[in-house]
């Protein structure tokens, strides 16, 4: 069957892009993706975005991006599975080349999501819940993650401050990192005193709201562009979706995640996880705990003892303090790991073999897994 | 105007009574007016009312700001475990956030969940309560 490359990645830096739109964010990444690709053109154009609709008035948003950017020559298509788009975008690109559908794909992840003060966004970014049994209700994703926070340190006798350290390892991953939103440092005593937003959520276990835009570049062929000397191959997606959390019998566990990660664990060899570059949705820092032992890297209830050994997980920052522009986050965790495996993020560089993306929208509704491969 | 009078009417009697699905194939329960079941996708089901009266197993006290709920801050949002057995999320009402705690029992009842601009329509639906002893 086909192989998939990533030939070229762009990233701006998540922030408050006040000076431009949607369209100048997503032209910009293009331009420098496909600079760094090789390529003259693409096949298909693949658009991850959560919240056209609600935020930018506009629907069919990669019909008009590609109309604006004088690009009507190529298939295009707007990918939303609400906060794991980016992912699924990428899920989406891979199938077409494998099933020789494509041969060049362009992904471009791209939100705008300061354009309304914070209560608006709140309200939309919590469409990601059912609207007629949880949004309609006033119940929102951090009230969600308060509740499994809650169970979590019940159910392993731990206590709140056993489980602020995320955040600051989180910070100063960002700090180093020139995309991120967030460059500045933490400590705990910051995180446990920050605004309460859903008890026992604070305002620094949470992502900031900022705009971004990333691209990367897929193609069947790795004889060309930025991964010619040291190309790095897509070799897996995947996807589950889970119950809502009042189905679920233990809060402390991520059904969809757990079922991606099984998937995973079967096609490839069991310890490829503890030695892979991840990036992870921690749109929440419980998540990060919670994520860390459905992906097997700490025994359930012992993520909090070991966040500081592990070394390449989420360098970028994570949604923490990278950022999550929403529809764009999976197309930045991506070419945040193929910089990452190539020419270097944040002064780091990754030798292994293999780098991981996990995203997840909401409390894990969905969950979407992305495996990259050095080929040598 | 954001608010829908068939989108909420449809649902009307979901969102005045608490009815779960409960599912003939798999056996399992299930909070809300489900269409199949949410844990097998068997479309063999049938509403079951419940008593509305349940304990309170986690809750969180929320200062998160969302458009056309802003005056109902704090919500204190509970995951409530019915007596029928199945868990519900809604929100406790007419409860001061210091005197919420786990085990404590709720009942269901009738409050506005939002309302457009002061002449639109208003949204009813089922918060939650604390049963005051010897009522
Ligand atoms: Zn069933």
């Amino acid at each position: 069957m086909r192989r998939v490359y990533v030939i070229g990645s762009a990233l701006t830096k998540v922030g408050r892009h006040f000076n431009k739109g949607y369209k100048e964010l997503a032209s910009e990444v293009i331009d420098k993706a496909i600079n760094e690709s090789g390529l003259e053109s693409v096949d298909l154009v693949i658009v991850a975005n959560m919240l056209s609709d609600s935020i930018l008035d506009q629907l069919d948003i990669s019909t008009i991006l590609m109309q604006n950017l004088g690009m009507t020559k190529v298939k295009a298509l707007h990918i939303e599975t609400g906060e794991s788009s980016g992912l699924a975008a990428l899920e989406v690109a891979w199938t077409a080349i494998k099933s020789e559908t494509a041969e060049k794909v362009l992904i471009v992840g791209v939100e705008k999501a300061t354009e309304y003060p914070t209560y608006k966004i709140n309200k939309v970014y919590s469409k990601v819940l059912d609207y007629e049994t949880e949004s309609i209700r006033n119940i929102t994703p951090p009230d969600y993650a308060a509740l499994i926070m809650k169970a979590y340190l019940r159910k392993y006798g731990l206590k709140r401050e056993d489980i602020a350290e995320w955040p600051v390892k989180m910070h100063e991953n960002a700090s180093r990192n020139p995309y991120a939103q967030l460059n500045f440092k933490v400590n705990h005593e910051k995180v446990l005193n920050s605004m309460i937003i859903s008890d026992p959520i604070r305002l620094l276990d949470t992502f900031p709201i900022g705009d971004g835009a990333a691209a990367i570049v897929l193609a069947s062929s790795k004889e060309t562009g930025s991964s010619k000397a040291e190309p790095v191959e897509l070799v897996h997606t995947s996807s589950a979706v889970s119950v809502q959390v009042h189905l679920r019998d233990d809060l402390t566990k991520l059904p969809a995640t757990a079922a991606v990660v099984s998937d995973l664990r079967m096609k490839f060899n069991e310890k490829m996880i503890n030695e892979a570059a991840i990036e992870l949705h921690d749109s929440y820092s419980i998540y990060a705990y919670l994520l860390i032992e459905e992906l097997g890297l700490a025994a359930r209830g012992e993520a909090p003892k070991i966040i500081n050994e592990l070394e390449f997980i989420n360098v970028s920052g994570g949604l923490k303090a990278r950022g999550h522009p929403f529809g764009a986050t999976g197309v930045y965790q991506v070419a945040e790991l193929h910089k990452l495996m190539t020419s270097g993020l944040a002064g780091r560089r990754f030798d292994g073999k293999y780098a991981i993306a996990h995203s997840m929208s909401g409390p894990d509704y969905n969950a979407r897994i992305a495996l990259l491969q050095r080929v040598i | 105007m954001r608010h829908s009078i068939p989108k909420f009417w449809r649902k009307r009697e979901g969102y005045y009574q608490i009815l779960l699905t409960r599912c003939k194939t798999c056996g399992r329960i299930a909070y809300f007016t489900y269409i199949k079941c949410p844990y097998c996708g068997s479309g063999d089901v049938e509403l079951v009312r419940s008593s509305g009266r349940g304990v309170v197993e986690e809750y969180t006290i929320s200062y998160y700001r969302i458009e056309g709920a802003e005056e109902y801050l704090p919500r204190i949002i509970a995951l409530i475990k019915l007596s029928e057995g199945v868990k519900v999320t809604g929100e406790l009402v007419d409860v001061d956030p210091s005197e919420v705690s786990e085990g404590m029992e709720v009942e269901a009842v009738l409050r506005i969940l939002s309302s457009d601009d002061p002449h639109g329509l208003i949204y009813y639906g089922l918060k939650f309560t604390p049963i005051i002893k010897g009522s």
